[in-house]
């Protein structure tokens, strides 16, 4: 009798863990399936030909180019930011939180127009950089206002979140060892928070490399892949525009896993 | 020597001092119940937090102001604030001002076969070691300990503190102790301030506060459970005061008048119980009472006895060995006797306990 009601009930209840992860795999899939459906949809050598071409060489370049400088930018900016937003307390902390998260409610394109009355080329921005020889829009420089803008706010919100997860407790205790607050910073808060800043950098990254709206307001030229991918859809049709986006892909999926595999801890 | 004058400081809802304290190079424990303000006075003398008013000064040098770095003010962490990204080595080795100091300070805190482990691999006991030898590897003008042994299992709490007090006794700068445990409190400190909303109630050695109380909360707080209300019904060889309808000799002299209202104070250390067939039974201060509950404590019973006449009960703690020849199970009838000695007075005009 025993052994019967038991089976009855294992076999009655719901493993509610495994209906869980199989909603997690479901997302997965739906993440992983336009990839895979894209690399298979697209001939090898159709993509190697492209990966010759010189329009789709110099996107690359300038992609990933300016999404490392952005990056760069974004982390240098970010980080000290982050770590007063961490420490910060009160009304201007949430108010300085809502300004960082601004860039990412807004759609990239209005952030495009936004910037362009900033630093467009009949600004007084615009026109102080022209006069010292520096392009704005339609420049390098311009696609990476238009990243850094999009993406840095992933370094802040990420980085603050890492810098608040580790107890002042730590650097009241560094520094009643008689160590500096910027020593405690480099050799105690910013090992401990890096595994958080890695990740912000990393989604920095990634929308820096697949910024378009805000990008092609700011800087149709030089190409960036997003912008050359959309160039090849709209004169050449989408069959034409695969073998760019396998490129694209190719690219940010390299750069976040060498991100990943070599993000040892530089402050340790 | 270290010396607060006038220390304040306010927050929303609690107002520290003002604070006058001089700790020459000896270990001052604080005592009090959380919120009462203890490890506010740490960190304002560690600089984690600033004062509104007063002056902090180490050795002749102003502190107040200064960032933490520059004051020389070891501070030691109730969960030890090791650096959980370093080793144990690492950990003392990033505040020593002499590198050949940590294999020394390793040795002292028996840590040689810990130093490659990272803190989050390290026993309660074992994080509170290493971080004592990475606060004395900086060399501290100052030592401040905040609780530094709560968090530990009894045993281990016991063996650190023994081990404390031999450290403390080799070290000749002022130490600052705070706990809210009065064992730990008593067993380390060379004085003992109980401190109470922000204010330091009493302060001396750690016997005189225990046996002389000079309020009700400080007696309360020492350990003293039996604290009542009391009126002074003679002052004759002593003072003879009545509780409800106990009276009680003390050797005591009020000062207070005849009529006038004291809190009585006796330590359950110092109640005798004997059987009620044994001893004389009119002695000075001998009543009879029977017991409420009784409560091992593992080194002691506690009894709860209520006496004729005494609305509260009174507390006694007695040694297992002397347990044996008593009867304390609850309704049990017991012959107290109070030294007059032990009855300890406090005038009215110390601040009331809540």
């Amino acid at each position: 009798m025993f052994p019967r009601q038991s089976r009855t009930e294992s076999v009655g209840r719901v493993d509610w863990l495994s209906v869980t992860y199989l909603l997690g795999v479901l997302l997965l899939c739906y993440y992983l399936l336009p990839f895979v459906s894209l690399v298979a949809s697209q001939p090898l050598g159709v993509v190697a030909r492209r990966l010759t071409s010189p329009t789709v060489l110099s996107a690359a370049a300038t992609s990933f180019t300016a999404s490392v400088v952005s990056t760069a930018i974004a982390t240098g900016l970010g980080l000290p930011l982050a770590y007063w937003l961490a420490r910060a307390e009160g009304p201007r902390k949430t108010l300085v939180t809502a300004i960082v998260v601004l860039p990412l409610v807004l759609p990239p394109i209005v952030s495009g127009m936004l910037l362009l009355t900033v630093v467009g080329p009949e600004t007084l921005v615009g026109r102080l950089a022209a006069e010292n020889g520096i392009a704005l829009t339609r420049s390098t420089a311009g696609v990476v206002l238009a990243q850094t803008f999009v993406a840095s706010p992933f370094v802040v919100i990420t980085a603050k979140a890492a810098f608040e997860r580790v107890d002042p407790a730590l650097e009241y205790a560094s520094q009643s060892l008689g160590k500096s607050r910027l020593t405690t910073v480099r050799r105690i808060t910013l090992p401990i928070a890096w595994p958080g800043i890695l990740a912000g950098i990393t989604l920095a990254f990634a929308r820096a490399i697949g910024e378009f709206g805000a990008t092609i307001m700011l800087a149709y030229y030089p190409r960036t892949m997003p912008v050359q991918i959309w160039i090849s859809f709209t004169t050449l049709g989408l069959d034409n525009a695969f073998p760019v986006a396998v490129v694209l892909v190719g690219i940010a999926v390299l750069t976040l896993v060498v991100l990943n595999t070599l993000g040892s801890n530089p402050f340790d | 020597m270290l010396e607060l004058s006038s220390l304040s400081k306010r927050y929303a809802e609690f107002a520290f001092g003002p604070l006058d304290l001089t700790v020459r190079n000896e270990v001052l424990s604080v005592l009090g119940p959380s919120g009462s303000g203890k490890t506010t006075l740490l960190s304002l003398i560690a600089g984690t937090a600033e004062p509104d008013g007063g002056t902090i000064s180490l050795n002749g040098r102003r502190l107040d102001g200064r960032p933490i770095a520059d004051r020389e003010t070891g501070l030691v962490f109730q969960d030890g604030a090791l650096f959980p990204h370093l080793t144990a080595r690492e950990n003392i080795t990033y505040a020593a001002t002499d590198p050949d100091r940590v294999d020394e300070l390793a040795a002292t805190f028996e840590l040689a076969d810990l130093l490659d482990r990272r803190p989050p691999t390290l026993s309660g006991g074992e994080r509170q070691r290493v971080a004592l030898a990475r606060t004395l590897a900086a060399d501290p003008a100052a030592l401040l300990l905040d609780e530094p042994l709560s968090s530990l299992d009894a045993p281990i709490r016991r063996r650190l503190r023994d081990e404390l007090h031999a450290l403390f006794t080799d070290l000749d700068i002022p130490i600052v102790y705070v706990t809210h445990d009065q064992r730990t409190a008593t067993a380390l400190g060379d004085r003992l301030a109980v401190i109470r909303d922000g204010t330091i109630e009493q302060l001396g050695t750690p016997s005189d506060v225990v046996s002389h109380p000079e309020t009700p909360f400080v007696a309360s707080f020492t350990g003293t459970e039996n604290v009542f209300a009391a009126t002074v019904t003679g002052s004759t060889d002593g003072t003879t005061v009545r509780i409800g309808e106990l009276a009680l000799r003390s050797t005591e002299t009020a000062e207070t008048a005849t009529g006038s209202t004291v809190t009585a104070c006796i330590h359950p250390a110092r109640l005798q119980l004997t059987p009620t067939d044994s001893g004389d039974a009119g002695a000075t201060n001998t009543v009879s009472g029977v017991v409420e509950q009784w409560l091992n404590e593992g080194t002691d019973y506690r009894v709860s006895i209520s006496v004729e006449g005494v609305a509260e009960s009174l507390t006694a703690t007695v040694r297992p060995a002397a347990v044996d020849g008593l009867s304390i199970d609850p309704g049990s009838p017991l012959r107290l006797t109070i030294p007059p000695d032990a009855v300890h007075l406090i005038s009215s005009s110390a601040i009331p306990m809540d």
